[in-house]
């Protein structure tokens, strides 16, 4: 697994902090790119700030009212080091099973 | 090149069916990628963005006579012809590559993932109701990706000489995987291209459903009246990854993504039926709990979809099986069944 | 680039075939490190790293090393074999192609004429066959056909064999119509140590090789012995073993090492051998192998009629007709198309269908 941190990105000129109002995911769901995290208050609006990423969610800061600086740490994903290709799965190393046993007797010259 | 297409009012029951069917295609959708991170499926192809282009055109054709060409990202087209659309999952079950559908039956060619690899096949098809007479009409789904292939240079040229009845359907979705179209298609449209096969072409605002639907009907009269072949470019926007497996941040930011996606087609079209009052808050409530509705029922029937009988991939090889094909059936019979 | 082309026209073509041939083979001799047995770097990486390792090396090294296909630049390849290339060379040298395999198969055939060492991708082995045209046709006969004035060094990279429940042709294996070329070598690597040393090393070969990653062994991690490769040709005995030869390639050399591991709890010391190069095949090193054990059985998850088998059982036949107990088993894929996911294990060789096989050459009694 790796950790992908997301700070709060810049969101208007000027603005240098915003104001944690509600999480809309919790640590350990799993979230979609584009998906809503968190709603902030900056001193101009409210807004829902998307997920730039899909992903697990492993740690968030801030409990609503609390006020995070822009470019300190939102959330934290976690993500598998072993992403799959564009399709398909990662395939999981299993021990080896048979049920076939090997009865030939050996007539070495 | 008719850029300018003005959508004429489609009768109002026609634009509430349309609603319906891309609200339960984006539901699905929607639902088969939680399903694949719910470990149920292995795989899938959203198509996030893509309802309007996809609904719009098959529900200008008619089944009866037409026959349609997919790729792999075309779920939308196939829920509006009615196909069972648990038959259609299980390619995204891992059940079988084609989809368990019958494509004779549904007139829906079986999925394949070769970008451009059906496009001929259509052609092939058309000009073979022109050989036979009857007024059928191929329509092959591709994209600004698999425009790059050899393959629809050539099905167009063969489909312009031959005067062919099809429909090439453009789903310009903006990527190929990461790959934009500013990249893939040197001109920067695929439309352009048609003049010079001497092939009609029509370019339509993909997101709106009523307005894709009005241009395939028009491509599809000339095709039937022995006009000869028709591209048309619906501009649209793939919203999501290209699969569940993608990561879109690694190549667009979600800035660009707000910049050019354009309206969502499903809002789109339920913004019309407001303002216009041909339906009302109640009527989309509904049209979202059965699109659930049938996410769920398509859920389970996947759910219950079990492996596929080892012998079935001996089965289809041939019409005629071979001697050495059967004695290789029997031996993984009995190697792999009862040991 | 290009002058070195229009010196080689100008010149007597078995000149400027040998002088082309030393050009694109010297890379390697310049470049190669010396090992010393025992010493040296060692990492533990995945074969996806291990390729990412050559490829970025590779391109480091050779000035005229390029790559291209689809979505291994900005992306970095669906695989993320080519991560971070892109930012690391430029987008001159590691570049995304439209959307056509054959195109990008031309486009290298042209580059090499160029003086360049392409080094395209295929996304998927099941999106070689588009390209098909190209290879066959252009790549593999141009050094042939230019009367060695055209020397054709690239290397087609392609992830290759089946395993991951993908979709359709996503899973195919193509070894036997790629070795059935003339003009063609083909080769393919079973770990992270392997990967990474076969890739730096066919960048260096001056012929068309097609290196064919299997794509279910990306994750799976290794020792990679950086400054030790080991001998670059030929075949190799992963394990050794005096009752029977198992022969694989790719992916199912992990499956022989496990089915090897069973068999020994029965008794059966089986010996598994990597063929690694399965065009030029080193018809010695199986020879060498079935002279001490006097038994095989190769395995491969191709289709059984015309396969890569085949060959290997005529060569072994031809050199130890006399010493062989039983006729050289085959354990692979059915005659029928890559299936879906739900049957992947039913089609590739698993080690029950080995066992059988190995207890088949073990069986045999002649008369």
């Amino acid at each position: 697994m790796a950790e992908i941190p997301f700070p709060l990105p810049d969101l208007g000129e000027g603005l240098i902090e915003a104001t944690v109002l509600e999480w809309l995911v919790a640590v350990g769901d799993q979230v979609e790119r584009n998906q809503p995290l968190v709603e902030v208050e900056t001193t101009k609006s409210a807004v829902e700030l998307p997920s730039p990423q899909a992903g697990r969610v492993a740690r968030t800061y801030g409990e609503p009212g609390e006020t995070i600086n822009v470019g300190e740490p939102l959330i934290v994903f976690e993500v598998p080091d072993n992403t799959a290709g564009i399709v398909g799965t990662v395939p999981q190393e299993a021990p080896a099973r048979r049920r076939v046993r090997l009865t030939a007797a050996l007539d070495e010259d | 090149m008719d850029t300018n297409l003005q959508p004429a009012a489609l009768p109002a029951e026609e634009l509430r069916e349309l609603y319906r069917l891309v609200t339960a295609v984006r539901q699905l959708d929607l639902a088969a990628i939680a399903w694949q991170r719910q470990g149920i499926i292995p795989g899938y192809a959203p198509e996030l963005g893509q309802e309007a282009a996809q609904v719009g055109s098959a529900f200008a054709m008619d089944p009866k006579h037409d026959f349609i060409f997919p790729t792999y990202r075309e779920m939308g087209v196939a829920l509006t012809l009615g196909v069972d659309m648990t038959a259609y999952m299980s390619t995204h079950k891992a059940s079988w590559h084609g989809g368990l559908y019958n494509p004779v039956q549904t007139r829906l060619a079986p999925i394949q993932a070769v970008v451009a690899g059906s496009v001929l096949h259509a052609v092939g098809w058309a000009h073979g109701q022109t050989l036979a007479g009857t007024p059928g009409v191929a329509l092959t789904y591709f994209g600004d990706g698999a425009s790059s292939q050899g393959d629809v240079h050539e099905a167009m040229n063969f489909a312009g000489i031959l005067k062919a009845p099809v429909i090439f359907f453009v789903q310009n979705n903006g990527w190929a995987i990461s790959l934009p179209t500013e990249a893939q298609v040197a001109g920067g449209t695929v439309a352009a291209r048609a003049a010079g096969y001497g092939i009609k072409a029509i370019t339509v605002d993909g997101n709106d459903a009523a307005a894709v639907v009005q241009a395939t009907r028009e491509a599809a009269a000339h095709a039937r009246t022995g006009h000869g072949p028709v591209l048309i470019e619906a501009m649209t926007y793939r919203r999501g990854p290209h699969s569940t497996s993608d990561d879109p941040g690694r190549y667009r930011s979600l800035a660009e993504e707000r910049r050019d996606e354009g309206p969502d087609p499903v809002r789109l079209l339920g913004d019309r039926l407001l303002a216009d009052g041909i339906a009302d808050s109640a009527f989309l409530d509904a049209a979202l709990q059965d699109a659930n509705a049938n996410a769920d029922r398509v859920r389970e029937g996947v759910m219950a979809l079990g492996p596929r009988p080892g012998s079935e991939m001996f089965d289809f090889v041939f019409a005629e099986p071979t001697d050495a094909l059967q004695a290789q059936a029997r031996a993984w019979r009995e190697e792999s069944e009862h040991v | 680039m290009s002058e070195q082309l229009s010196d080689t026209v100008a010149s007597s073509d078995l000149e400027a075939a040998a002088r082309n041939a030393a050009l694109a083979a010297g890379q390697e001799s310049a470049e190669a490190p010396s090992p010393e047995a025992g010493e040296g770097r060692m990492e533990h990486l995945s074969m996806q790293a291990a390729l990412n390792r050559a490829l970025a090396e590779t391109l480091a090294e050779d000035p005229r090393a390029v790559v291209l296909g689809e979505d291994v630049g900005r992306l970095g390849g669906v695989f993320r074999i080519t991560d971070g290339l892109q930012a690391r060379f430029g987008a001159e040298r590691v570049f995304d192609t439209p959307l056509a395999e054959s195109g990008i198969l031309g486009m290298s055939v042209g580059l090499a004429m160029a003086g360049f060492h392409p080094i395209p991708e295929v996304q998927f082995d099941g999106f070689a066959y588009p390209a098909i045209n190209q290879i066959v046709t252009q790549l593999a006969r141009m050094n042939y056909r230019s009367r060695g004035t055209m020397p054709m060094p690239v290397t087609l990279r392609v992830p290759s064999f089946g395993g991951i429940r993908a979709p359709e042709h996503h899973g195919e294996s193509l070894e036997a119509l790629f070795a059935h070329v003339p003009g063609l070598k083909v080769v393919s690597p079973s770990s992270p140590h392997e990967a990474y040393h076969l890739l730096k090393s066919s960048v260096a070969v001056p012929d068309p090789v097609i290196f064919m990653e299997p794509k279910c062994r990306y994750w799976q991690k290794g020792d990679v012995f950086l400054d030790d490769a080991g001998p670059l040709q030929g075949s190799k005995v992963v394990r050794p073993g005096k009752h029977v030869t198992l022969i694989a390639w790719g992916a199912m050399v992990a499956r022989c090492l496990q089915v090897a591991e069973l068999a020994a709890e029965d008794g059966i010391e089986v010996e598994v051998l990597d063929l690694r190069w399965l065009k030029p095949i080193d018809a010695e090193g199986l020879a060498a192998s079935v002279a001490r054990t006097r038994r095989a059985v190769v395995v491969h998850e191709a289709p059984l009629t015309s396969g890569l088998g085949a060959e290997v059982a005529a060569l072994i036949t031809e050199r130890c007709f006399d010493t062989l107990r039983a006729p050289v088993g085959r354990v692979t894929g059915f005659d029928v198309p890559y299936p879906s996911g739900d049957l992947e294990d039913e089609y590739i060789p698993n080690i029950d269908r080995i066992l059988f096989g190995i207890q088949r050459v073990l069986e045999y009694r002649r008369g």
